[in-house]
């Protein structure tokens, strides 16, 4: 039986018959991958070893004189009551708002689904500064939950809104075939499938609530993250900030406890490729219909219009003078360059962690990333606080330098670029790079061809969002950021700080605009996934 | 000469034993095919011939060359193995041309052109070069792979479970097409499947694999003639097996007095005969004592050619112990009705299973 | 379709690693660092005038008072600043307490008043400002202005006037009160102040509402409402200044203070900058300027909108004694931060 054999063949054994590497994926090079993995959570820990460190420093005494004291149950209270009453509402807005742009006729649908989303594109301190500037003795409780509803309720829509577009409605049409009226099939058979996209949107609300400064610093509604950061301005490192910040910790801890215990046993549904049923639509009467787009119509006014009105309103006031060149174009630049930087930097890192998850999914690998997922819902200033106190007393060379920003960054970003990652290198199973290395490619050239350029999308679309997110950031860079630099974000805080109103505009109309490609393309996402 | 020359291979999981003392032989040319249920340890055996997995201990060699042995390996991309995996796994990425182009070292027309070749040799329409992975049919995503594989000229083919993911009547042409093609080509083919039809159909040698032993192999029709063991032989094909005891070239058992292929004396074993072995005649009341027994057909169910009919056997010992039932096959038109009495007889020797 | 990465965007990205690349590993050799807590636009001004006379280049970093001064305590002896400067004088003192000044030369001592500078010539005023009760007339008329900041803790005032406890301007006039007053009564005022205060955020909220008529009454700087006045004066029209004088603990005048690091590596460049601040230049631009700061320079006059300093019979304090760290301690206690 002829078989021509290829050119280099020969049946003789070959040179390249390599000495034998016994064992386990760890031994080959895998390695290299576990151990940057466990770096990056090493570091992810930093802040909470910081909190617990600090802690233990300053001895039990001054803890309980520094924490027990009526001004943090004064804050306690405001952030509970916060929390409470902000969530549900977000809540409550969020699901109708999904439910009437994806299981209804409500005319113009599309458009409002759109404009949810839009609001994320405003950061939320831009929503106080427009609120304060419209009616300026808005302040407290009521303003807080006010603007905090506005600019967080799309954290709810999004996921929510994905989910109901990709339900079964055949469990609907059993469960009224069995007699359920539709009210009680939207109670008792839709709304628990909500649950998992209603409790990771809730969860993600209460910790933007427990994290933001500028929001309500605006307002004068003194919660933690304002109260660490009057500390922090006032003794720098003192030990009440890190009490603060210790019991903000465990804030944010308790939040995500209670998240973990409301979700349950159920898990999140895998991203697959099921054929997309026909969904059953609510005909909305007349009078429903007035009442759904009466709606639709205030809240987009609330969320888009006076934020967007009051900008111009202050452009114009401002005229050409605001527009200090020479002031707004470094800010820019240096804003593009932290998002830049930052977003390759910490999609670089989740590299790693999201190919142990895909590859060689474990319990050491979810350990790894349960820590990166405790740090990242630590708000931006315990982060920030953590990172001056080491970088000070351990690494002073890489202290108050662009390194420290970007690792501030990385340790409060990571997840975003992590589950984009994630469900990029989905896309590209193993057996395609087995594949490719039976049709002649080394192992490297394999993953280049095939899973990179595979996962690519997926690394991109999470290096967005972790940009979106650097844009907007505000207390982490008010801290870290080295002298004379300044993003747009912190430009905008020092024109606020000294009420000129008209100066701050330019940067928060730049701020808006380098945000809608991006929530753009989180809309976009949410169209193609389902709950995560 | 033998292509490809497994010798105890040992592969173990933790506390699960994929691969145990694993050796097999494959002739330069065939068709081998790796039959076994699930969990078997086929898909393993597979990918370490294809150098994904490493064995713990053993040796594989190819064409003389060692590929793995306790000491040395070569890895999986200079090994010049074809791997076709049960879904096809064509890159989502790249079009067809581009798939099947993947594994050739050439460039430019030289290569379009053998992708030409290669897509004609699988039959696929010269248009579809430019088409997507998703836009084609099952059938078509497995060709592509297939021809993907040929292009490199491999020394050696693998498939996994090839047409399981395929529609029940493409199957067998698949089947046929890709015999063809691989005997045209004269590539050494191994091929892993649970369907034991297909496993008959396609091999020039068989190897049934269990709980990652390789129970036996050999000529499929060998194999199915003379199976090793009950659970071999059941999962080859129906079959009939029944107590019996040997004396000097035959079984006395419930079909009365049959010839067998093993001269063991005076020992109780189990035999087994093929449904296509047993015969079915209406009784009449004139006929003679025959060779064979009577029985009384319980059952009929009629599926167009075949029908399956359940008898009863009379029992041996007088006595309310009802006699043994088995199925027989016969043709549609000339079964017997339920109720009738009829002889059952049998053609050729039946086979004794070993101990297990 | 499965895109790839677009190669336009493979090299902005690259190009924005090097560019990253450069700006942190470039020795940030930019002549001075100045660690500034003054109002930015009025150091820069003095910055703009410094090196368009000396060519010497300047880098700021913007901040708070104590913010700062705690910072460069952490920092130590390898702070990159090489000036501190700040708005009030309990951050000096703190960065003094720390051993971290140098001496300033006699002559750049000799520009400033004596009133306007410890003795021990480790740092020096450059700047000086009033506590001013600013009101709104409309809803306080002038009989019931208080006569000392202290009549504030008093049940009559609950929810009558403003304040930014969290800024290091109202943390040096509780430092003054502590060191008029002593710690108990201080202690008390503040705890009084928790009750009757609502709390804003910066002297110029505080400012903006009491003129919205938000509420009645503030206890800021002078500046703000002059500065104000000097744009378009919408935060300020419904407004009135009152000063307590008497030597009360409500007419405090602040000093803006600026010291030379002992760490620094350009301490000749940075006692030049001094200098040239309290020197006739400096402190001219806070005559000229729109700071509406007081000026400290021997014989410098301040801007001629100001009540004059001498008019504001302020209590003798000495600035090398504010205890920034204790006024915050008792802030905190009172649960004021």
């Amino acid at each position: 039986m002829p078989e021509t054999l290829p050119a280099g063949v020969t049946d003789a054994v070959p040179a390249n018959l390599r000495r034998r590497s016994r064992g386990t994926f760890a031994s080959r090079g895998g390695a290299w991958v576990v151990g940057l993995s466990v770096l990056v959570s090493l570091l992810a820990l930093l802040p909470i070893a910081y909190v617990i460190g600090v802690s233990l420093q300053t001895g039990w005494a001054t803890v309980v004189t520094l924490v027990f004291r009526p001004r943090v149950g004064e804050l306690l209270v405001n952030t509970v009551l916060l929390v409470i009453i902000t969530v549900p509402l977000c809540i409550a807005l969020g699901v109708t708002l999904a439910w009437l742009t994806e299981r209804t006729n409500l005319p113009g649908r599309r458009w409002w689904s759109l404009l949810a989303t839009a609001p994320l594109a405003v950061p939320a301190f831009v929503h106080s500064y427009a609120w304060v500037s419209l009616v300026p003795p808005i302040h407290g409780l009521f303003a807080g939950v006010l603007v905090s509803v506005i600019a967080y309720f799309p954290f709810l829509y999004l996921p929510v809104a994905a989910t109901l577009r990709r339900l079964d409605p055949a469990i609907e049409d059993v469960a009224e075939s069995l007699g359920l009226k539709p009210r009680a099939v939207f109670f008792r058979v839709v709304l628990p499938q909500l649950r998992l996209a209603i409790c990771g949107g809730a969860l993600l609300v209460g910790l933007h609530l427990l994290a933001e400064y500028g929001l309500y610093a605006m307002i004068r509604f003194d919660t933690f993250t304002t109260a660490i950061f009057d500390q922090f301005k006032s003794t720098f490192n003192g030990p009440a900030a890190h009490m603060l910040a210790s019991v903000l910790a465990l804030c944010c801890l308790a939040m995500l406890t209670v998240e973990s215990a409301a979700r349950g046993n159920a898990r999140y549904a895998r991203v697959g490729s099921g054929s997309a049923r026909e969904q059953r639509i609510v005909c909305l009467r007349a009078p429903a219909t007035a009442l759904a787009l009466a709606l639709q119509l205030m809240t987009c006014a609330l969320a888009l219009g006076v934020p967007l009105l009051t900008l111009c309103n202050w452009l114009i006031a401002g005229g050409l003078p605001v527009w200090d060149m020479a002031e707004l174009l470094p800010a820019l630049e240096q804003t593009l360059l932290f998002g830049v930087a930052g977003a390759a930097l910490t999609t670089c890192a989740a590299i790693p962690i999201a190919w142990l998850s895909i590859r060689y999914p474990g319990r050491m690998q979810r350990a790894l990333e349960s820590c990166n997922y405790i740090t990242s819902s630590l708000p931006g200033i315990v982060v920030a606080l953590a990172l001056v106190t080491v970088t000070i007393h351990f690494a002073r060379p890489i202290y108050q330098t662009t390194i420290t920003v970007l690792l501030a960054y990385l340790l409060m970003f990571l997840p975003r670029a992590l589950v984009s990652l994630r469900a990029g290198i989905a896309q590209a199973p193993v057996e395609l790079e087995n594949i490719a290395r039976s049709l002649g490619r080394s192992p490297a050239r394999a993953l280049w061809l095939i899973t990179l350029r595979l996962a690519a999308p997926g690394a991109a679309a999470g290096a967005a969002l972790v940009f979106l997110a650097i844009t907007n950031e505000l207390t982490a860079t008010l801290l870290l950021a080295p002298n004379g630099t300044r993003t747009l974000a912190t430009g905008f805080w020092a024109m606020t700080s000294e009420i000129d109103y008209a100066a701050a505009a330019p940067y928060a109309l730049l701020m808006i605009v380098l945000s809608l490609p991006l929530t753009g393309l989180l809309y976009h996402q949410s169209k193609k996934t389902a709950g995560r | 000469m033998n292509t490809l020359e497994l010798h105890a291979l040992n592969k173990t999981y933790g506390t699960h034993r994929a691969l145990d003392n694993v050796s097999l032989s494959v002739p330069s040319g065939s068709r081998t095919v790796i039959v076994g249920p699930s969990g078997s340890g086929k898909t393993t055996l597979l990918r370490m011939i294809a150098g994904f997995e490493f064995p713990d201990t053993g040796r594989l060699s190819l064409n003389g060359q060692t590929l793995v042995d306790s000491t040395h390996e070569v890895p999986a991309h200079q090994r010049l193995i074809g791997y076709v995996p049960q879904d096809g796994a064509l890159f989502p990425h790249m079009t067809v041309a581009a798939n099947i182009g993947f594994g050739l070292a050439t460039k430019g027309n030289e290569k379009q052109q053998r992708v030409a070749e290669l897509m004609d040799s699988v039959a696929l329409d010269s248009n579809m070069a430019e088409r997507w992975p998703h836009e084609l049919s099952g059938g078509q995503q497995q060709r592509v792979a297939l021809a993907r594989a040929l292009a490199q000229q491999p020394r050696l083919m693998l498939l996994d479970e090839p047409f399981s993911a395929l529609d029940t009547g493409l199957r067998a042409a698949m089947r046929k097409m890709v015999a063809k093609l691989l005997a045209d080509a004269g590539v050494t083919t191994i091929l892993v499947t649970h369907d034991q039809s297909e496993a008959l159909s396609f091999a020039d040698q068989l190897a049934v694999m269990r709980q990652g032993r390789l129970v036996q192999s050999g000529h499929p029709l060998d194999l199915y003639r003379y199976p090793e063991d009950e659970q071999t032989a059941l999962f080859l094909g129906d079959a009939v097996v029944m107590p019996a005891r040997i004396e000097a070239g035959w079984a006395h058992c419930d079909l009365g007095r049959i010839p067998v292929n093993n001269h063991r004396n005076n020992s109780t074993a189990q035999i087994m005969l093929r449904p296509e072995q047993l015969q079915l005649v209406s009784l009449l009341p004139s006929d003679a004592e025959m060779s064979g027994c009577r029985a009384v057909v319980t059952e009929r169910d009629f599926s167009g050619n075949t029908c399956t009919l359940t008898v009863e056997l009379q029992p041996l010992a007088n006595g309310d112990q009802r006699g043994r039932s088995l199925l027989v096959r016969s043709s549609g038109m000339y079964a017997p009705p339920a109720g009738s009495a009829v002889h059952v007889s049998t053609i050729g020797h039946a086979h004794v299973l070993s101990e297990p | 379709m499965i895109s790839r990465i677009p190669p336009f965007l493979k090299t902005a990205l690259l190009a924005t690693a090097l560019v990253s690349a450069g700006h942190v590993c470039a020795a940030d050799d930019v002549g001075l660092v100045v660690y500034n807590a003054q109002h930015e636009s009025l150091t820069k001004a003095w910055v703009e005038g410094f090196t368009q006379e000396t060519g010497i280049p300047v880098t700021l970093r913007n901040g708070d008072d104590t913010e700062m001064g705690n910072q460069i305590v952490q920092e130590g002896a390898s702070s990159p600043a090489d000036v501190f400067l700040t708005e009030n004088s309990p951050a000096m003192v703190l960065v003094d307490n720390a051993g971290l000044f140098a001496p300033i030369d006699k002559a750049t001592l000799e520009q400033v008043d004596n009133a306007y500078r410890p003795a021990h010539g480790k740092w020096l005023g450059i700047a000086a400002r009033s506590t001013v009760f600013v009101y709104n007339p409309s809803k306080l008329p002038e009989a019931e202005l208080p006569k000392s900041i202290m009549d504030l803790a008093a049940p009559s005032w609950k929810g009558r006037w403003g304040a930014s406890p969290g800024g290091a301007d109202f943390q040096a006039i509780v430092a003054a009160m502590l060191e008029q007053k002593g710690e108990a009564a201080t202690l008390e005022w503040l705890k009084a102040m928790k009750t009757n205060f609502t709390a804003y955020r910066g002297n110029s909220s505080v400012l903006k509402a009491v003129n919205a008529g938000q509420i009645d009454s503030g206890v800021i700087y002078h500046y703000y409402s002059f500065v104000d006045q000097a744009k378009t004066g919408e935060n300020s029209k419904n407004t009135r200044l009152y000063y307590f004088k008497h030597k009360d603990p409500g007419a405090f005048v602040s000093i803006s203070g600026g010291g030379v690091l002992a760490s620094s590596k350009h301490k000749e460049q940075a006692q030049a900058f001094l200098k040239w601040i309290t020197g006739k230049d400096g402190q001219a631009i806070l005559k000229d300027g729109k700071s509406f700061e007081y000026a400290v320079g021997k014989n410098a006059q301040s801007n001629p909108a100001l009540t004059p300093l001498q008019q504001l019979d302020a209590p003798t304090v000495d600035a090398s004694k504010l205890d920034s760290k204790k006024a915050v301690e008792l802030m905190t206690q009172a649960g004021l931060l």
